[in-house]
Formats: structure tokens, sequence, C-alpha cells
């Protein structure tokens, strides 16, 4: 693969840090992006821009309101939102005047695919979406020690979140659209800023043009970014530049004419970079109207390439084998602490009409190909991948690091074993802890068969308390709350008094198993004589034994409802006054496992519950609330994260994809 | 590992912060810790933990246990018995993978040699005869085999409390495991399976993260513990250990009573 260098000038290296671009605060995490809250220009452009003045403004045409309706019936939208999300469209709504509008697109480049990258980018979408909807239940002092429960991968988090989300400040979203505050303000955008026209009036000079950058840098994490820029008009003299910048780039200059600015001119087919005016180098072919031109940086090298209505054009300059890429100073690694943002540039002859695609709809370049085969040439980053071959390469050098450091003296058949056993023991499973350890004794037996040595022995934390929290932890599974009340009482009670908020909790949940206990009632196929029965007209006749029993198990629920909130009025004493008032309404449902918190009542519920409850009477034994196994996988995580950071190896490993699946 | 405890450097809190944020579900974990036992031969633990942790097995355990029985025979130095065993899984499995066959073969000929040398007084024929039958043939087919097999036969020539390391090695039960665990992968790529247990996937690219992240100096702790130590272990044997559980789950069975 010959990517194309883009040599960054002498004069514009790599300052370490700059200030963001003036007029609008630039979001900081994704969150905030995500989250509608923050103003969004495309908002703020739609309402403030002048009515149509160009034929050629077929989308300001249209009614507000059509446009609403188009983004948020657009293709990727669907696939953006999980599923489950429909049922907090209310809450959505009452949060956010507008959430279609107010959201940049979140979009899913096809050749990011199964990337750790595009992974972390929707957890936290959707721990956003989740905040949103679900403020945190408990904020209390007291149990911010303990640790989180779950387990964002099968969706618990829909149940309880205990305190901030992941924060996602070294996570930078990918660039959605133009930015309607770092461009030349003679521009328009249009079509969800995917669009951008030049209308105004002619100006000849040489040096001034319109340029424009996207919302967001392109994020080294990824490892090739790439965007594409269709010519949908410009007049014959114009000239077109498109690349990307730093926000040191002017936006009155095309882009490549200035310092930390690098692109591909169409009138003359040269790459520019950085100050070099007018000296830009042969690259490729020339490109006007109805032509679509790919940019894309490899941050892995260090490199840009580009691309035009489909084709590589990196090759055709035979710009030098890997050595010459990557031996050079050339590459921008010196710029790692340089965002750089998609940025396309146009001399001011209007008519000009250029359409961004930031993979909101299939690229023209099979982009997706590329980033497969890439990964062939650089050996770092040969996980990059998700074929198995291709993968192998890194396989390999992480099968060749020495597990030995990790817990000296143990050899890593040792470390496996040691780490189940741990978990086993932490964690409850009293039968399998044993009939693991004894398969390791006599595993370890046989191999020491007829030397002096003494048996190793194996050590397996072991305890009457593991079984007392499993019995805690069966009950609550079970849905059992008064079996796991009592157990927890006698063998915990101070737990109970030390973490109020989990005594609510595992109250809410009776509260909770008593309401599914009478919709399982109520929903059961009507026997033949309640058949006969308009529902609602017998409903109260205790001569029926479903409605009656129905009745009888909402009563109760109702009055152990009302105990509740005698108990806990407000939010002291571990209550949760929002959890009740969500809870209790189900009540006012003839379905509620339907209504809108019906959530509350999966069952799924009942673990989050269980493995508070369990954390809590660890940390209260002055144990780790998580098993080292946990802490390993947690490590592993964070380690991979740091190492994706900039671009490094860490970007093309995905832990649980490449781990678990 | 307490978590509270926690006070150090801003580094650390960083770090540990942003290990809160990562929350390995249950169900994950424990997918990983019964892959483990399938995978490494754990037949009576998987199937308590399929009860206990309410997780189908999907793997028959005889299966599980005809490997295990491998395992145990080269552990003991029973390697005839364990290619016998092989063969009778699938003779594939040693045609395919001359490598493992000629370990084996030759993890045979220290066994015998094992046994002379213990023996004082006997003699050293049946392994020479060995060597002549089973290994020369072979030797010439790679010449790490040839390298393998004289030095293998050099323990026949130095007394046994004078061995440099190199020979020394032969005869820890290392090489034993070694090549259990090699067996092991062989006959589960040969049946389709994942030659190893996700977990050791797992802490493998725990220590290259770690590595690379050093390399590259990002700010992380200086040590990173894993907490296996630390956390308080009731240290027993494995007989200890059936004692102290029959004890608990009698006085259990009291607490039981006393609830209900």
């Amino acid at each position: 693969m010959s990517d194309v260098p883009l040599p960054l000038s002498g004069g514009a290296r790599a300052p370490t840090s700059y200030p963001s671009i003036s007029s609008i605060p630039r979001r900081s995490s994704y969150a905030s992006v995500v989250s509608g809250n923050a103003f969004s220009p495309s908002f703020s452009n739609l309402l403030t821009e002048s009515l149509p003045s160009s034929t050629f403004d077929r989308v300001h045409r249209a009614p507000f309101g059509v446009d609403a309706d188009m983004q948020m019936n657009s293709a990727w939208r669907p696939n953006s939102l999980p599923p489950h999300s429909r049922k907090y469209a209310g809450f959505l709504q009452s949060d956010v005047p507008h959430p279609g509008l107010l959201d940049p697109p979140f979009l899913t480049p096809s050749y990011l695919r199964n990337s750790r990258y595009l992974a972390r980018l929707e957890t936290a979408h959707r721990a956003k979406l989740t905040r949103d909807s679900n403020p945190p239940l408990s904020a209390s002092p007291s149990n911010a020690h303990l640790p989180r429960i779950a387990p964002s991968h099968r969706g618990m988090t829909y149940d309880i979140i205990e305190k901030e989300p992941p924060t996602t400040d070294s996570l930078s979203p990918l660039p959605s659209q133009w930015s309607s505050a770092d461009k030349y303000a003679g521009l328009e955008l249009s079509n969800d800023s995917f669009d951008v026209r030049y209308t105004g009036p002619v100006h000849k000079h040489d040096h001034e043009a319109a340029a424009l950058r996207a919302d967001h840098p392109m994020p080294p994490q990824c490892g090739i970014y790439y965007f594409e820029v269709k010519i949908e008009s410009k007049p014959k003299e114009g000239m077109i530049g498109i690349g990307f910048s730093s926000p040191k780039a002017s936006v009155e200059r095309l882009p490549g004419w200035e310092q930390e600015s690098w692109a591909y001119h169409g009138d003359d087919g040269k790459s520019f970079f950085g100050e070099s005016q007018g000296q830009g180098r042969a690259y490729g072919p020339t490109f006007t109207v109805g032509d679509t031109v790919g940019c894309g940086v490899n941050f892995s090298t260090g490199s840009a390439f580009f691309t035009k209505n489909g084709i590589f054009l990196g090759m055709s300059r035979g710009l030098g084998n890997e050595s010459q890429l990557t031996g050079s100073g050339n590459a921008f690694h010196e710029l790692r602490n340089v965002k750089l943002y998609p940025s396309v540039g146009m001399k001011k002859l209007p008519p000009v009409h250029l359409k961004a695609n930031f993979g909101q709809e299939p690229f023209v370049f099979d982009i997706d190909s590329m980033v497969r085969v890439c990964v062939g040439c650089f050996p770092w980053m040969k996980s990059a991948n998700f074929q198995q071959q291709e993968r192998e390469a890194i396989q390999h050098e992480i099968n060749a690091t020495p597990t030995t450091n990790l817990q000296p003296p143990l050899d890593e058949s040792t470390l496996l074993q040691e780490l189940v056993a741990q978990f086993l023991a932490h964690d409850g499973y009293v039968e399998t802890a044993r009939a693991f350890a004894g398969e390791v004794a006599s595993e370890t037996l046989a191999l020491q068969n007829g030397r002096n040595e003494p048996l190793k022995k194996y050590e397996v934390e072991e305890d009457h308390e593991a079984i007392n929290r499993n019995k805690i932890r069966s009950a609550i599974l079970d849905g059992d709350i008064d079996k796991a009340l009592k157990h927890t009482k006698a063998y915990y009670a101070n737990v109970l008094e030390a973490n109020p908020q989990i005594h609510f909790k595992l109250r809410c949940r009776k509260f909770l198993e008593m309401m599914r206990h009478s919709n399982e009632i109520s929903t059961r196929p009507p026997s033949a004589h309640s058949h006969e029965h308009a529902v609602f007209d017998h409903e109260m006749e205790l001569d029926d034994d479903t409605d009656g029993s129905f009745n009888q198990l909402l009563t109760e629920a109702v009055q152990y409802g009302q105990q509740l909130r005698a108990d806990y009025p407000n939010d002291e004493n571990g209550g949760d006054k929002k959890l009740l008032d969500d809870i209790f309404s189900l009540v006012a449902y003839p379905d509620p496992k339907r209504s809108v918190h019906g959530h509350y009542l999966e069952t799924k519920g009942r673990v989050a519950v269980a493995e508070e409850l369990n954390s809590a009477i660890l940390v209260s034994l002055g144990k780790s609330s998580a098993a080292a196994l946990e802490r390993l996988y947690q490590q592993t995580e964070v380690l991979v994260n740091e190492i994706s950071e900039d671009g490094g190896a860490g970007a093309f490993i995905n832990v649980r994809n490449d781990v678990l699946l | 590992m307490s978590r509270t405890s926690s006070t150090a450097t801003p580094t650390w809190h960083h770090f540990e912060r942003k290990l809160e944020e990562v929350k390995p579900s249950k169900t994950d974990i424990n997918y990983l810790v019964m892959d483990y036992l399938v995978t490494n031969g754990y037949p009576a633990a998987a199937k308590k933990f399929s009860a206990e942790a309410n997780i189908q097995l999907t793997t028959d355990l005889q299966a599980i246990q005809e490997r295990v029985d491998i395992r145990t025979a080269i552990h003991s130095g029973d390697i005839q018995v364990a290619v016998e065993k092989i063969n009778e899984l699938n003779p594939q499995i040693l045609d395919e993978d001359p490598s493992l066959h000629f370990a084996l073969l030759r993890l045979q000929l220290v066994e015998l040699i094992r046994v002379s040398m213990d023996t004082p007084g006997s003699d050293i024929t049946s392994a020479l005869d060995f060597a002549t039958s089973q290994l020369a043939p072979r030797a010439p087919t790679n010449p790490q085999f040839l390298a393998d097999l004289e030095r293998t036969l050099a323990l026949l020539i130095f007394p046994s409390d004078k061995l440099d390391p190199a020979l020394a090695s032969l005869l820890d039960p290392a090489l034993r495991k070694d090549i259990a665990a090699r067996v092991n992968e062989a006959i589960l790529q040969n049946q389709g399976a994942r030659r190893e247990a996700r977990l050791r996937n797992l802490v493998k690219l725990r220590a290259f993260a770690e590595q690379k992240a050093r390399d590259s100096k990002k700010d992380i702790p200086d040590t990173l513990d894993i907490g296996l130590v630390g956390d308080s272990h009731n240290t027993s044997n494995s007989n200890d250990l059936a004692t102290n559980v029959s004890d608990t789950l009698m006085s259990n069975s009291d607490n039981d009573q006393m609830i209900s």
C-alpha cells in the first residue's frame, strides 16, 4: 500500500495545544453531542438563515417540519438507536424539545464497523440515551465506594444506573457534518449540514477563498479515517480543494495553502501541504462537476491519500514503498496533538455546491476493502481487521508476551487456575469451587507423581460466607425477595443498615415481584368460565378464582407499595422518590409489562440488585468487591483503551469481541 | 485489594476511575470461566458450574474426560498409554502433526531414561532400543528433531546429579505439562474447537496491553495489581477443603432451621 505522504513543512511543526475555534464552544465530549442539549449548528442554521435565495437550494425551500421528519426517518437512524429506546420516547420528548433536530446524526461509517472505536462510541451513545431517560436512582455517598454492577453488554444498565456513566473525555466523536461555526461566513449549509454552497458575490483575487471544516476532528483512534465530497456544481473557473486542516488554518484560504492544512486541488490535480502556496506536487487527475473525491488519513503511518470516483490515486503517483512512507520525516506523527478536521475550500466564484459523505451513506470508493487490505502492510495493524488471517500477526505478538510478570511467581497455567478458583470462591460458586480444587489437586498429583517434592498446595478461598451469599443471591434471582431479606438480616444485618439504598431497592424489587406475580395471573389465558364474562364487568367478583386471586395479589402489592411510600417519604434513608413513583405507576396500567415503566418488571432487574447486594456484603467482610478475574478484565479494557488513543495497536483490538466471541 | 484504601497519586485515582467505568457483565465472566473449565479439562467443575451459574453445558462431559485421561497419562509419564488414547480418538491428530508426535516420542524416551537413572544398576538398553527404533528414523526429516534427539541422549552420558540446566530441564515435570497442553490443543483443534481457553487470551492480552502502554510511556500506575494476592485466603489443601465445606454445610443447615 503506498499512501501519499503529505509532508509537513518545517514551520508548522507540532505545537502542543491550540485554542479552539472561537465562535462556538467546541463540544468536549461525545456525550454532550448526542445529548441534544448542545446547541446544534444545523439547527441554528436552519433557524437563522434567510429564506432561499438560490434555485439550487432545494432543502431550504422545504417546510421546516418536513426537514425534521426526513432527519428522523433517514436510513441510519433506526440502526443507530437501540430498539429499547422506543420506550423512552416520552422522556426524550419531555427533556429535549426537538430530539430529532438537535441530535447530530450518529454515523456508523461502513469501514469502521466492528472496530473497537465504534464499539466504544456506541456504548457511550447508549449510555447517554439511557442516562437521559433514566436518571440516576441514587447518588447517596454511602454507596459511592461500592462497585458498579452491571454490565453494559447485555443491556442491564437500563435497569440501574448507579452513578455517572463512563466519562468519554478521551473519546472523540466522528465528524458528522460541516461545522456551522468553523467556516467562512458566506458559505451556506443545508441537508443536515452535509451540503455546502457558495452563492455569494464573485471575488477573483487569487488568495481569497471560502473554506470550512467538519464539526469534529478525525479521531486517530479509528486508525484510518475516510470521507468523500461530491462536486455537485461549480463554475468553469472555480477552484476546489479537498483535504483536512487544523483550526490554525484560515477559512478564508484554500486548504493546502495554509499552515497545518493538506489538500488535493481540482484545478491542477496537485496535492498541497502547509504554506507551500503554488508549490503543490503533481498528484492526480483534475476533478470537476460530477466527480466524487475521497480523502483518507492513515494515522498509523501518518499519511494521506485521495480517491476520485472510486479510484485510489495514491498508486498512480508511484509514490514509493512502505519504507519511504514510514521512514521519512514527512509523516504527521509529529502532529499527534493537532486536531485535524475534514475540510473543503473553494474560490469565491458562485455557484458552488459540494456534498459531503461522512459515512451517512455508502462510499463510492471501496474503503472497506482497503482498510482490510491495508493491514497487510503495517505489521502492528494486523488486528485491524476482522478476518482471521489478518488478526494472526498481532495475535502472535500478544501470545509472545510473557505473562509471568502478572502475578509472580505464578506461571501462566497456575495463574489461570488461581484466577478461576478465586473467582469461584469470591462469587460464591461453592460446589464448583470444590470440584475445581479437587480436579486441580489430582492434576498436580499426577504431575508430581514419583517425585520427592511435596504436593503443591492449592489455595482456594472457601468459607461458609460464600455459601450464605450464594443462598441470598439465588433467592433474589428466583424472585423470592422475602427469603433474601430474611437471610441477609440473619447473616449480614449490618449490611442493610450500612447500605439503606440497597435495602430500599430490595424492597422495591419485592413490590415489583408482587406486581409481576399479579400480572402473570391476570394475563393467564382465561378459563372457559371467565371467558363468558367481560373482564371489566366481573373483575371485582370474587367467585372467579383467577380474578379473585389477581385482586388479592394486586391489593397486597398496593398495600406493600403504600407501606414503601410511608417508609420512604423522600429521598432520605436510601429512598428514591422518582423510582417509587415510576414503579408505583405500574399499578395504573391494565398490562403493566407493556407500559412505559414495564422494563422494571423484567427479571434482569433481579441480577442487578443481587450483584449489588453481593458486592456490599463482600465490602462489609473486608473483601474486594470484584474478583481478580473481573479486575483483570477491567485492566485489560482500560489498557487497551490507553494504547489505542493515538491510533496505536489498540485501535484494532476489541477486548470483548476478540476474547469473548 | 481494597479500593477505599486508595490514596496515592492522582495517576492512581485517574486510572482507578477508568477501571471503575469498565463493567464486565457477569454473563461474560461466567462464560469465560465455563470456557476455561471445558477447554482446559475440568469436567467435574464444569458440571457443577453449569448447575450453579445456570449455564447450558454445550460440550459432552465424556469428551472432556477423554482429554483429561490423556493429560493424566502424560503428566504421569505414561506416554505409551497417552499415544494409544490419542490414536483411539483420531489417528489423524498425530499423523498430521509430526512435530507433536516426535515431541511425544522424545518425552517417552526421556521417561525411559529417567527410569534407568532412578533404578541403580538397571541397563539402558530399553531406552537405546526405543531411540533407535522410534526416534532415529524420524530424526532426519527435520533438523530440530535431530538436535532434540541428540540432546536427549546426552542424558545417558552425564551423571544425573551434574546435568547442565538445559539437560536438567528435560527431566523437569514442566516438559510433561507443556506437551500435555500441546496435545490438548491439538485434540481440540482436531475436533473443531478453539485451541485455547478464552481466559488465556484475555490474560495474554492484559500482559501485552500493559507492555505496549509502558513502552509508549502511557500514564499508568507503576504497578498494576490484579488482586489475586491479598484477598483473604483460607489456606487449605484439598483434603482440608472437603472437611471445611462439609462443616460449613452443616452449620449452615442449622442456620436455615433457625431462620425458617
